[in-house]
């Protein structure tokens, strides 16, 4: 074999991992993929890449690959190979079985933003028009659906003001529960660049991340903060901005609703958010607390970047809300080298969020409740639309436990796995009579489903995604679908089984329909795509080849002004006590993916073999633990056991997990406390013990049934 | 965590009453801050918008029955359910004054 592999064949796609959305050229030889090079002309990425799109593509081809559909009758009973024509009378009987037994809101759908926009979209019309409710959600339930409620509140949409080369203008970068040098390396890698040309850092993370400290990038602030404290020191921050201040009065009158901001002011202006205050309750120094202020408001190019450290608080949405007040506030959205950015996890959360994977809006963020744009669905679709929003993800499974629904159907998702309070989300979906999954491998969730329906990985499907900087890029199909069919031809195949007619030549007239029906997606096409690479929304009559920065005259909102909301601190409930004294909080490595289910498949894992608890020596002294000793860790909802490493990243009292494998059963751990306003979990605050154990935790129960010749009869 | 009911059986509301009395009152955490007449608007408007119906109706007759485990303004904002035509916009937030 010569070295390098000469390869026969090159196609230019976007990587499906973080949502930086690297372009990348998959090259390949007599059909198998032999190397993903970084595109130069890629929007996001200029050529760049990390560990986990440059290498870790191998999974595609892994024996556990799924090639088959199957189904079984019960979960006790091994799975039989069928037919993909059987699958779908099945699923499609069964489905239609329900309603007729327990009503037509009985069933549901959940997307997953690995899928394509087109996907996403087909999934919500197969819920919509098929199901007949509005039983849709998306797993951006689960980590930023309190960005499109806090930011569409404040500055009108729900999505990253800036593109990514903006921050290339900004004197001061704010980073709040985020760690772009591990999670999104591409854009961390532009971040440190600035840094090094002399932009100031602000960092408010419970963790000394890699982002606060590490070569080419250092924080001049860090708030070491309590997890659970997020929103009372936003606000301390805006108090200092407030009494000192520091507001931007020209454009809070020129931009703003007026009203609305004096009672904003007079809400974190109160000597109640005073640094002074807040600072002891949240662990950090008052000082640091006011130098923050006046680095974020001195700008003169200030911008924030955040993540999943914001969104996944029982305040989730408020804090999100402090970003948009904070950047209203100080005059920083508008202009390039400021704005308020959401990092997304996955590849296309951010599609995921447009596409109407939403139980209350259509795609384009428009409210099933509202007869007129109901109406142009209804029209668009051929049938009548349920007018009245239906559950969320986690209210399908509390709706599983009262009896009300019986079946769902998951694309692309791992619910056992990734969503919180692990035993709870079992027991639902034991009650549940007909789980369709479609999904690449057998995943957790996987061994209380009834029919599994083999997908494809975004190598072996055409369409789009849409990444973290509102940028959509196009997906090719690089390989041949290893069991046959793209996800959205599933999909469709799923809707014809049930009686309803849709058909689809390519993807191209999926992106069409979108095009149709949601605004901002108005003027996308793959002709737009192939001609000028990629475009961010809105890409309308008034940008046709996109926009790159928002907000630059108005805001999206009825009078076009940006408001402030009032943001109250309210305390978790979830507390320490003497049971549970330390605070368990979870974040993501480098080389590893989410719940891992690509990347623990590929030669990535050898970085990153099994994840750790990080704890503060004395923490650990006081329980008599050494680096590497297994322990029990217990909370008010589960118990798992972790391997400690002694760590001086968190501080005392705050300890510390990556969920990237299965064995570790992070979320066995997690409560139910959710965000007020989405139910986004909570998944950054549990209190938690941690105990010393002598042996090594018996695993056995817990290897992922993933095995194929050992699950087929 | 809600206790399962029997296989094949349906309970009385589609999500355990206690679990919507958390939700709501967290609600009304937010809008807590705001004047009463914002404040119980932004509340109705929220559990229009968002909560499928059977929510709602599962906390008004709660609420019927004396509503316990409810705050005040949130039982006030809940109340304006029912005098919203079906029709009407759902959006984001307190209403603009």
């Amino acid at each position: 074999m010569p070295n390098p592999v000469k390869p026969d064949r090159s196609v230019i796609t976007t990587c499906a991992y973080c949502g930086v959305g690297c372009g990348f050229k998959a090259e390949t030889h007599q059909g198998r993929i032999v190397r993903m090079i970084p595109w130069k002309e890629g929007k996001a990425n200029h050529g760049h890449s990390c560990v986990k799109g440059r290498f870790a593509f191998d999974y595609y081809q892994h024996p556990d690959r799924v090639r088959s559909p199957m189904i079984r009758n019960s979960i006790d009973e091994p799975w039989r190979e069928v037919t993909w024509d059987e699958a779908f009378r099945h699923t499609a009987s069964e489905f239609r079985r329900i309603q007729s037994q327990y009503g037509q809101k009985s069933i549901g759908a959940v997307s997953s933003s690995r899928c394509t926009n087109e996907e996403i979209f087909l999934v919500q019309k197969l819920a919509r028009a098929v199901f007949g409710n509005n039983n849709i959600d998306n797993c951006a339930r689960i980590c930023h659906s309190p960005t499109q409620f806090g930011m569409s509140a404040t500055v009108g949409w729900g999505a990253a003001s800036q593109h990514f080369d903006s921050i290339l203008q900004a004197d001061v970068i704010m980073v709040v529960g985020a760690n772009p040098t591990e999670g999104h390396p591409v854009f961390g890698s532009l971040m440190k660049r600035r840094i090094r040309e002399g932009a100031r850092l602000i960092v408010i993370d419970p963790r000394r991340t890699e982002t606060v400290d590490s070569p080419h990038c250092r924080a001049s602030v860090h708030l070491p903060l309590r997890p659970g404290t997020n929103v009372a020191v936003l606000d301390s921050i805006a108090h200092v901005v407030v009494r000192e201040r520091l507001y931007n009065e020209a454009f809070v009158r020129e931009r703003c609703e007026w009203e609305e901001f004096e009672g904003w002011m007079a809400l974190v202006g109160d000597d109640r958010y005073a640094p002074e205050r807040i600072g002891p309750e949240a662990g950090i120094d008052p000082d640091a607390i006011r130098q923050a202020a006046r680095l974020y408001a001195g700008g003169p190019n200030s911008a924030i970047y955040y993540g999943l450290g914001v969104t996944e608080h029982s305040q989730g949405s408020t804090g999100v809300m402090c970003l948009g007040n904070l950047a209203l506030a100080c005059g920083m959205l508008g202009r390039e080298g400021v704005g308020v950015n959401p990092l997304r996890g996955q590849g296309n959360v951010q599609g995921g969020s447009c596409l109407g994977s939403w139980p209350h809006v259509f795609s384009g963020y428009r409210f099933v409740t509202d007869p007129e744009v109901r109406g142009s669905f209804e029209q668009e679709w051929g049938v009548g639309l349920d007018g009245e929003p239906g559950l969320r993800l986690p209210n399908m499974f509390d709706a599983a436990l009262t009896g009300h629904f019986r079946g769902m159907f998951i694309m692309g998702e791992d619910p056992v796995q990734s969503d919180p309070n692990q035993q709870h989300v079992i027991a639902a979906f034991r009650n549940m009579e007909c789980v369709v999954l479609q999904d690449l491998f057998l995943n957790e969730t996987s061994r209380y489903a009834h029919v599994f329906l083999p997908g494809s990985s975004s190598l072996e499907k055409e369409g789009t995604f849409t990444s973290a900087e509102r940028r959509v890029n196009r997906v090719r199909k690089v390989v041949e679908p290893l069991a046959g069919y793209q996800d959205w031809e599933i999909v469709v195949k799923l809707m014809n089984a049930m009686g309803y007619p849709a058909h689809y030549d390519h993807a191209g007239q999926i992106l069409d329909e979108i095009a149709r029906l949601s605004p901002a997606y108005r003027g996308m096409s793959f002709e737009l795509l192939e001609r000028i690479g990629s475009a961010q929304w809105p890409c309308d009559e008034e940008a046709p080849e996109g926009t790159e920065v928002l907000h630059r005259q108005r805001f999206p909102r009825a009078n076009g002004r940006g408001t402030f909301m009032l943001t109250e601190f309210v305390p978790t409930r979830e507390r320490t006590n003497d049971c549970y004294p330390l605070l368990l909080t979870t974040g993501r490595i480098l080389s590893q993916y989410n719940v891992g289910t690509q990347t623990r498949r590929t030669a990535n894992s050898m970085w990153h073999p099994e994840d750790r608890l990080e704890i503060h020596a004395e923490d650990a002294h006081a329980r008599g633990l050494a680096d590497g000793d297994w322990v029990n860790v217990t909370s008010r909802f589960g118990s798992t056991r972790l391997r400690v490493k002694l760590s001086k990243r968190v501080n005392p009292g705050v300890v510390y997990t990556t969920f990237h494998h299965a064995q570790s059963k992070a979320n066995t751990l997690t409560s139910d406390l959710s965000d007020w306003a989405t139910n986004c979990p909570e998944y950054k605050v549990t209190a938690v013990d941690v105990t010393r154990v002598t042996a090594e935790p018996d695993r056995r129960t817990a290897e992922p049934a993933r095995k194929l010749d050992e699950v087929l009869a | 965590m809600t206790a399962a009911v029997a296989k094949g059986a349906m309970g009385d509301n589609v999500l355990d009453i206690d679990r919507l009395l958390v939700m709501a009152n967290q609600i009304g955490d937010f809008f807590e801050p705001y004047p009463p007449a914002r404040r119980a608007e932004g509340i109705r408007n929220h559990l229009r918008t968002y909560w499928d119906p059977r929510m709602r109706e599962a906390l008004l007759e709660h609420i019927d029955q004396g509503g316990e485990g409810l705050r005040d303004f949130v039982i006030d904002g809940a109340c304006l359910l029912r005098e919203t035509d079906a029709g009407r916009k759902g959006y984001y937030g307190p209403p603009q004054a």
